[in-house]
């Protein structure tokens, strides 16, 4: 089920943490001094960093969606490294 | 970001640095609320006014406090602490500060009280300087935060007077 992730996906998963956070944040932070309860933001924001890791930290699939495809052995031997002239 | 283990760790610095902010604007807030505090002190009685064997003047007391602290607290209140202190001057001393009483508010629905009390801490002076004296009974409290900074204010009392001879 895990595999790994491309550049595309870091990309994108560094993207998600960075966004995830600070808006979950923001809204325990304005939730709580509204309801003037202090562990409501304690909880919006922890289920908030639970969400996160959730959805960034695994290997999803969707995050594998550029994968990089390497020469195969076989063609590369077809194309030996040139040899370097005496300069 | 290649790895599990890398981004699980890089999102939980992110979001334990991000909780620390959080709790920074939450004390921040703070600031934002304008207390309106009130309290009376009746001295009912002198129930004994002696001079101690050591020389020092000591005096014991009922008081009926009564307060309505209700506006100190804010979202970011863990508990106020609220001591009553007896303040006078005397010729060696510029300001003499006795704890007489103290109590822990741990919640709104309890900041609006009265209590009627002996002083729970004894008032004894440094020397022989109480009788006839003038004194304010001052009200401390120290509002103390579930996160960030504590503020401290009092309201002084201010027209009390010891008895001119000991009893």
């Amino acid at each position: 089920m895990f595999g790994q992730m491309d550049w595309q996906g870091q990309k994108l998963a560094e993207q998600l943490v960075q966004i995830m956070l600070v808006s979950f944040a923001v809204m325990a932070l304005l939730v709580g001094y509204a309801l003037e309860s202090f562990q409501s933001m304690m909880l919006i924001y922890a289920g908030g960093v639970a969400l996160t890791t959730l959805i960034t930290a695994p290997n999803w699939p969707f995050f594998n969606r550029h994968p990089l495809n390497w020469l195969d052995q076989s063609e590369a031997v077809k194309h030996p490294k040139p040899k370097l002239l005496r300069t | 970001m290649h790895s599990f283990g890398y981004r699980a760790n890089a999102l939980l610095t992110f979001a334990v640095t991000i909780l620390a902010l959080m709790c920074a604007m939450a004390s921040l807030s703070d600031n934002l609320n304008s207390p309106s505090p009130t309290s009376q002190v009746q001295v009912l009685n002198i129930n004994w006014f002696q001079k101690k064997l050591d020389g020092d003047d000591e005096v014991s007391m009922t008081l009926n406090v009564s307060a309505n602290l209700e506006s100190l607290f804010t979202w970011n209140t863990k508990q106020v602490f609220v001591f009553l202190a007896a303040e006078y001057e005397t010729p060696k001393n510029s300001l003499n500060q006795v704890s007489l009483w103290d109590g822990i508010i741990p919640a709104k629905e309890h900041a609006k009280f009265w209590i009627h009390t002996t002083n729970k801490y004894r008032f004894i002076d440094q020397g022989s300087n109480l009788r006839g004296r003038e004194f304010n009974l001052t009200l401390h409290w120290h509002i103390m935060p579930k996160t960030g900074k504590m503020f401290a204010d009092k309201i002084v009392m201010s027209g009390y007077r010891l008895p001119d001879a000991y009893r």
